[in-house]
């Protein structure tokens, strides 16, 4: 279509009231700023919140008995075959693949009794990308193998149960077939995650001991935990891994991801990047109101030669492009007056971090749902996060340029010359 | 006043449109024309049955009072405007039955508009403005450009053509605006008090360009006008009075 040069023209209308304009982009440039980089906070935290979850619970996905998410029972197992590890574990996008077993059981020492959750782990298949718990081992030592005699207490349960390292606690559970079962084992660790709930609520066993006393067949298991590269595949993945698996083991088995097999993290991190992406609407809302100001009053002021450019042949249509044109450059330069305020602040915290601890006025980490977030802040935002932040500023820019255009197409030539 | 310079030409009859020839070269045509706005309650009528023939070719001026109706006829005429009642034809097309879009393509393409105040766009050079009509017409550059720059020069602004206009005196940009108006070969310019803003000098060297245009070029000219020298000048001088023709005269 025949028409002038409205990409140019616009962009010379932009930079007529050049400090205006320069006004409306530091706007975008902030918004843009504080988009990012509290987009970027959520990303990272919820990140590490996940993984850090993972690494406590079951993993990104866990596979599991298909009733055990209702109602965890030690007698809903599922078999974690070698076959069954190797097919999960050959999925391009599975880090890790771990056969676990949790419950709960009641401890009891000479001094005391109190009810704890236990993780039945293998020491040679885990390590501190699996079960952060180990970073955690305060004293003591890891067990040598999965038939190991050892427990390991979190440091507030051993306090409770009045027990150091060495010293004898007796565990109590009810096996697969309902009966009582106990199990005699010595204190070979103690762990100190710095989280109360954590330390005070959890104790670490071997596997095949634990089989042996729950009467498990080899390689029987409560859950297979699978660790991914990334925690925003796990839906997908579980779906992948559910249909393989019960393709072969039939209903009995189902895959869960992070977010189904722990709702309240996942409600807690609903909630968090439902209140960003409120925060983030104002923002966007600030911004827009920002452009519309910048886009209405630079039309108003131009009704007269939006005039003269009707009466010489312009169209209404011709006349709205100019002004979405000068729209969609606010927006191009805004985004690129937002990427250079950006880069240093999202470099330095994506690289460095920001040290709450001096804010806080502790080292110890903030808990959320029983984790333990680290004291230092970082940023790192998902490229997609990135993208709609972008798409955006440029659907907000335009958005508010509609208006001004559209009172521009509707110019009359008579009225724009006679009266303005 | 313009009726008496008219009339006291020796060379001066009424105006007559009634020959088969001339029909066929009227490029504007309003008949019974009736324009009224409207001002809160108040009726406020600003032609009252104006009829008037434009035939190619003519260097016509339109004078009167303040308030006679002149710009409101040249707003019509260039299809700013609509009549309240009556027709009107430019180029033989009624205006009355086209479109939004219509209109503005036949601006673009019949006519050609001078502003009292210059009116360009002062983000655009000289050049830029007087092709601005041929870029919408859709004209190759190539051409574009050979047409612009030999306008540019025929109004004596060679060598500005990169200038903007707040580059440029009054003079140089009512010039470029000739340059823009006349650029498509409009079938008809109308310029709405072109010399009010200019000094006596500019004013006389941009109507020698403009009579000039319209004798080497046969490029139609109507002009709303109060100055002298353009009534002076013009061929035909339509004088008007409450919105309607008072005296037509037609000089040799």
């Amino acid at each position: 279509m025949p028409g002038p040069r409205l990409p140019t023209l616009a962009w010379r209308n932009i930079w007529r009231n050049r400090r205006r304009t320069l006004i409306t982009l530091v706007g975008i440039a902030f918004g843009t700023l504080l988009a990012v980089l509290s987009t970027g906070i959520g990303d990272s935290s919820y990140a590490e919140m996940i993984d850090y979850a993972a690494r406590l619970g079951g993993g990104h996905v866990v596979v599991q008995h298909a009733d055990y998410q209702k109602l965890p029972a030690l007698n809903k197992t599922v078999a974690a075959s070698e076959d069954l590890l190797q097919r999960v574990a050959a999925h391009p996008d599975v880090r890790a693949v771990v056969p676990r077993i949790r419950g709960g059981a009641m401890l009891a020492t000479s001094s005391n009794n109190v009810g704890s959750g236990f993780i039945g782990i293998d020491p040679a298949l885990e390590s501190n990308q699996t079960l952060g718990l180990l970073d955690a081992l305060a004293e003591g030592e890891m067990f040598a193998t999965a038939d190991d005699e050892g427990i390991i207490l979190g440091r507030a349960l051993a306090e409770n149960l009045d027990v150091g390292l060495g010293k004898k606690v007796v565990y109590t559970l009810t096996n697969k077939d309902g009966e009582i079962v106990s199990g005699l084992s010595r204190v070979s660790g103690i762990l100190d995650t710095g989280a109360a709930e954590v330390d005070s609520g959890i104790c670490l066993l071997p596997l095949r001991t634990l089989q042996q006393l729950l009467g498990y067949a080899p390689g029987e298991v409560t859950q297979i935990a699978v660790f991914l590269d990334n925690h925003r595949d796990a839906t997908e993945i579980a779906h992948q891994i559910g249909a393989d698996l019960q393709g072969q083991l039939g209903s009995v088995v189902t895959a869960l991801p992070w977010d189904e097999a722990m709702p309240d993290l996942a409600g807690f991190v609903t909630m968090k990047v439902t209140g960003s992406l409120i925060m983030q609407l104002i923002i966007t809302l600030l911004i827009t109101a920002g452009i519309f100001n910048t886009l209405f009053v630079s039309v108003m002021e131009r009704m007269r030669e939006l005039g003269i450019l009707a009466a010489i042949g312009f169209t209404s249509r011709q006349l709205f492009a100019l002004v979405v044109w000068e729209s969609l450059w606010i927006a191009c330069c805004g985004i690129v007056a937002g990427v250079l305020l950006t880069a240093w602040p999202y470099y330095y915290l994506a690289t460095t971090g920001f040290d709450t601890a001096a804010m806080t006025g502790t080292q110890a980490g903030t808990q959320v749902s029983g984790i333990t977030m680290s004291q230092v802040l970082y940023v790192e935002i998902y490229p997609d996060h990135a993208a709609v932040i972008g798409v955006a500023i440029v659907l907000a820019t335009l958005l508010a340029g509609i208006y001004p255009a559209y009172r521009a197409g509707r110019v009359s030539p008579v009225e724009a010359i006679r009266t303005v | 006043m313009s009726t008496s310079i008219a009339q006291g030409s020796a060379a001066v009859a009424k105006h007559d449109t009634s020959s088969e020839s001339s029909t066929r070269n009227t490029i504007v045509k309003l008949t019974a024309v009736e324009k009224i706005y409207r001002q809160g309650k108040f009726e406020v009528p600003a032609l009252r049955g104006f009829d008037l023939e434009v035939r190619r070719g003519e260097f016509m001026a339109l004078t009167g009072p303040s308030g006679s109706g002149k710009t409101t006829a040249l707003n019509i005429i260039g299809a700013l405007d609509l009549p309240t009642r009556g027709t009107v034809e430019v180029d033989g097309r009624n205006l009355a039955a086209m479109s939004r879009s219509e209109l503005s393509r036949l601006r673009r393409d019949k006519i050609g508009f001078v502003f009292q105040a210059y009116n360009l766009v002062p983000v655009l050079t000289a050049f830029e403005n007087a092709e601005m009509v041929l870029r919408l017409q859709g004209v190759p550059p190539r051409d574009r450009a050979a047409r612009v720059m030999q306008l540019l020069g025929d109004v004596g602004l060679k060598g500005m053509e990169h200038r903007r206009p707040a580059e440029l005196s009054g003079g140089q940009q009512q010039r470029v605006a000739i340059a823009r108006a006349i650029a498509p070969s409009p079938v008809v310019t109308l310029a709405d008090e072109p010399t009010a803003n200019l000094d006596s000098t500019t004013a006389e060297l941009l109507l020698t360009l403009m009579e000039q245009l319209n004798r080497e070029h046969g490029a139609t000219f109507i002009f709303s006008t109060h100055d002298p020298r353009v009534m002076a000048r013009a061929r035909r001088v339509v004088h008007m009075v409450d919105g309607h023709i008072e005296d037509d005269i037609a000089k040799d």
